[in-house]
């Protein structure tokens, strides 16, 4: 019969009890204190700025980096991959160390001074995690050796200074930067100063000639070299086969072939003319250059020839369009005769894709001039540009130049851009030449280490020092738990101990409450109150001694440390995981005590007297 | 002295043919109760010299000790609660309906009283009625302190209190709760003749008062011959095989005096 009204008797009872033993009571927080207290003050250093202080040694970015050991090609398309390892912190991609020096010119002497400049990027740790932030456009940040060189701080103005040789002279072009942040000194003792990747690409392009129209650095653009599939080679006389074999022998072309004259229509769009004979010159599963043709004219000279270059090209039109077929002719004015063809308006064969206007200029069937709309190139990327009509021709198809079916060619193997401002195509940047990668976790170096081994890729990583760090570290953690679970051992053994004796003193008074009528299952929750009710005690002293030691250890300490550092501090989401933590256990500690009342018989009370 | 008539017709406890056997060392002891019989509002004396068996005979009719063996054995709590098969309830060990039973029907009376020391006077007379679940009857409770010259001790705690003060607050919790039986071992074993007596006779004006019945176990045969309504005691035989018989017999109240 276990009424409810008995259990509820139950706290009342024990509390009773503890406040009439209060001496002993007290005793048993204070001992219960003298565990806690520490145990927090531990708690508080782990959580506080040390910890803080440990980790940033331990996870110093220095020890997370990997470098690569040697120089090559990286693809776009491994970094995209590379940078989607969950190992992989942060990367980005890097150029070559000559290209890689800048001068910047020291703001009061006015000397020029060279500079390591490192491309970065969002999520930079070795500039965020060393008081830094990462550089916008116009921004750089400064490691703690250039700014003492240069004698600026932060939010001063700076002078890059980018030089390249051409053709003998010395060019130069500048920019005017902001020092958005300096590093602090431990994120390396190196004269450097980070940038914004697409600064240090357009630094690196100045330097291999090109120029960079955005920030006023004058050079030429990165124009894509031509690329066909052959050519056709029109000449009055037909060829003996041995000469024919003369003709192409070192020139890049592989094979020579008479051409059915509806062949040539197909490639070239007009009819053979009938005084002449037509060869194909071609390299089969390859593509010829402006050098092979210049190769074969070589051979030529003298003769009444034209060799006129050929590629196949798919164009679509916009939506519906469907697929534009194109005829590429460049003829001077001699070849036009030859053909008995009409002049074109962009002349003869130039070999190179500089002219953008001249590229794009097309000649349309027919009289109305129907309307050319956006153009799309297959290739690596899709090549969008549009063409200017500049007349009309008595062929079938809409006539190009040659050149720009050059360009398009060499678009299927290598990403070309058409420009629309500069109406210039370019050839799209090819791969970096090495990377800057750091783990997202000093664990993380051994594996990733490992995995870019597999790729074939050798790099540099600190990774004995690490295994040093790592053995410190685990052997301060265990420390740590060490300690604590001696403290947590060491608090319930007081409670176990001090709760059973209690239980033991009190055996007689527990038989009176059975022989007045409480239950066996209602005492057996009396050793659990006192339990739970010491805990709380205990922890309220706890908390006041860990309150005073936290300030005193803060004080102490104060001199070294920033505003608004604590070196003990605990986090407040903690507080009441241990709350609850300290009274499960607790309660777990009085379960011996409190199995210890339920053997307890009312009769002992009566017999014992 | 105003005496309530009792109710002769069922006894409050019946126990006949009981017999329990303890081993003890290399012997045993054999305590035979032919009939015991307490019936509403008696005080029962049960006296005899120490090894006799009244503990053993307290802890049966207290329902803590299991009877080797008995022919009857039963309780009436009419007009107000059913009759009880006690011997049934030791077969099927239905410890909580005991309890229940101790808790509601019996209060207890010990030696040096049993007070809990870490309550108060007052909310140690209160517990047993709280546990049994009755209202508080504070009043109730000051004007019974003041018949047994405890009022202004109330909200002291019992180390505060003299030992005969003690007994009688302990008398005070047995019987508060309004329990049928009140069992009393050796009430006033601690205090001199003079107390003892002045503790008796208050026993017996609340017992009178309730019309709750006594059963006091005590080797004072003076201290209780004037105030008891039934006596027993005990035949201690010889040790026969090892084994020590006694017998629970009756007497006559008159012959003590």
């Amino acid at each position: 019969m276990n009424r409810p009204r008995s259990l509820r008797m139950i706290p009342a009872l024990a509390l009773a009890n503890l406040r009439h033993e209060w001496i002993l009571t007290l005793c048993l927080i204070i001992a219960l204190a003298a565990v806690i207290a520490p145990l927090l003050v531990l708690l508080g250093l782990r959580h506080g700025t040390i910890e803080t202080l440990r980790t940033q040694l331990v996870q110093d970015p220095v020890y997370r980096e990997l470098r690569p050991s040697q120089t090559r090609d990286y693809p776009p398309e491994w970094f995209e991959q590379v940078g989607r390892w969950s190992e992989v912190k942060f990367l980005t991609p890097t150029i070559l160390p000559l290209s890689s020096v800048v001068q910047i010119l020291h703001p009061v002497s006015g000397q020029a001074e060279l500079f390591d400049l490192v491309p970065t990027a969002d999520g930079d740790p070795l500039l965020l995690e060393n008081r830094g932030v990462i550089p916008r456009e116009d921004e750089v940040v400064l490691t703690a050796e250039s700014a003492r060189r240069l004698g600026v701080n932060s939010g001063d103005e700076l002078t890059v200074r980018v030089t390249r040789a051409r053709g003998g002279r010395t060019e130069l072009a500048e920019s005017t930067l902001t020092v958005a942040a300096v590093l602090a000194a431990r994120a390396g003792t190196l004269a450097r100063i980070y940038a914004p990747l697409d600064f240090v690409l357009d630094v690196e392009s100045y330097k291999e000639g090109y120029g960079a129209a955005h920030r006023g650095w004058p050079g030429a653009s990165p124009e894509p070299y031509l690329s066909f599939d052959g050519a056709v080679l029109l000449l009055p006389e037909a060829m003996a086969p041995i000469d024919r074999t003369g003709l192409i022998i070192n020139t890049g072309f592989a094979r020579i072939a008479p051409l059915e004259a509806e062949d040539l229509e197909q490639m070239l769009g007009f009819a053979l003319p009938a005084a002449l004979h037509a060869y194909h010159l071609y390299s089969p599963g390859a593509t010829v250059t402006p050098s092979s043709f210049r190769a074969v004219e070589q051979k030529l000279r003298g003769r009444e020839a034209s060799l006129l270059p050929w590629a196949r090209v798919e164009v679509r039109g916009e939506g519906e369009a469907g697929n534009v077929s194109l005829i590429g002719l460049s003829l001077n004015e001699s070849q036009s005769e030859r053909l008995a063809l009409p002049s074109l308006p962009w002349g003869g064969f130039s070999g190179r894709a500089d002219d953008g206007e001249r590229l794009l200029s097309v000649l349309l069937p027919g009289q109305d001039g129907m309307a050319m709309g956006a153009l799309t190139a297959e290739g690596v990327e899709p090549v969008n540009f549009t063409l200017e009509p500049a007349g009309a021709t008595t062929l079938d198809r809409p006539v190009v130049p040659v050149e720009l079916l050059g360009v398009l060619r060499t678009a299927v193997e290598r990403a070309v851009v058409f420009d629309p401002a500069s109406q210039e195509f370019r050839m799209a940047r090819g791969g970096y030449r090495g990377f800057r990668m750091y783990a997202a976790d000093i664990d993380d170096v051994p594996e990733l280490f490992e995995r870019l081994r597999d790729m074939g890729i050798e790099v540099q990583a600190e990774v004995e020092i690490i295994s040093r760090i790592q053995v410190l570290d685990a052997g301060l953690s265990r420390l740590f738990w060490l300690i604590a679970t001696l403290g947590i051992g060491g608090g319930t053994a007081v409670l176990i101990a001090s709760l059973y004796a209690a239980v033991e003193r009190r055996r007689k008074d527990l038989g009176v409450l059975r022989l007045v009528g409480l239950a066996r299952s209602s005492v057996f929750f009396f050793p659990i109150v006192q339990g739970a009710g010491l805990a709380a005690l205990g922890l309220v002293a706890g908390f006041a001694g860990y309150a005073s030691l936290a300030l005193a250890i803060n004080r102490a300490f104060a001199d070294e440390l920033e505003a608004g550092q604590r070196f003990c501090a605990l986090p407040g989401g903690q507080v009441p995981v241990i709350v609850l933590t300290t009274l499960a256990l607790a309660a777990a500690a009085s379960l011996v005590a409190a199995w210890r009342t339920t053997r307890i018989d009312p009769a002992e009370v009566i017999r014992d007297q | 002295m105003e005496r309530a008539a009792p109710t002769r017709a069922t006894p409050l406890i019946r126990l006949e043919g009981g017999l329990k056997r303890r081993e003890q060392g290399d012997g045993a002891f054999e305590l035979e109760i032919p009939e015991l019989l307490v019936f509403r509002g008696q005080i029962v004396a049960v006296f005899g010299e120490s090894g006799c068996g009244k503990s053993t005979l307290l802890d049966l009719i207290a329902l803590v000790m299991e009877p080797t063996r008995v022919a009857c054995f039963e309780i009436d709590l009419a007009p107000d609660g059913p009759r009880l098969d006690l011997a049934d309830l030791w077969r099927q060990h239905n410890e909580a309906a005991m309890a229940a039973l101790r808790r509601d029907y019996f209060g207890y009376v010990l030696q040096t009283g049993g007070l809990l020391p870490f309550l108060s006077v007052r909310r140690n007379i209160m517990l047993p009625r709280t546990i049994k679940g009755l209202p508080a009857a504070a009043g109730q409770l000051d004007a019974v302190a003041e018949r047994v010259g405890l009022s202004g001790y109330l909200d002291r705690y019992p180390d505060a209190l003299s030992i005969g003060q003690r007994q009688r607050a302990a008398i005070l919790r047995a019987i508060f709760h309004q329990p049928r039986l009140v069992l009393a071992d050796e009430p006033t074993a601690a205090v001199d003749k003079a107390r003892a007596r002045s503790i008796m006779k208050d026993l017996q004006k609340l017992a009178r008062a309730d019309d709750v019945a006594v059963l006091i176990v005590t080797h004072d045969v003076d201290l209780i011959a004037e105030s008891c309504d039934a006596a027993y005691t005990f035949d201690t035989g010889p040790q026969v095989a090892g084994t020590t018989r006694s017998v629970c017999r009756p007497v006559a109240p008159e012959h003590l005096r």
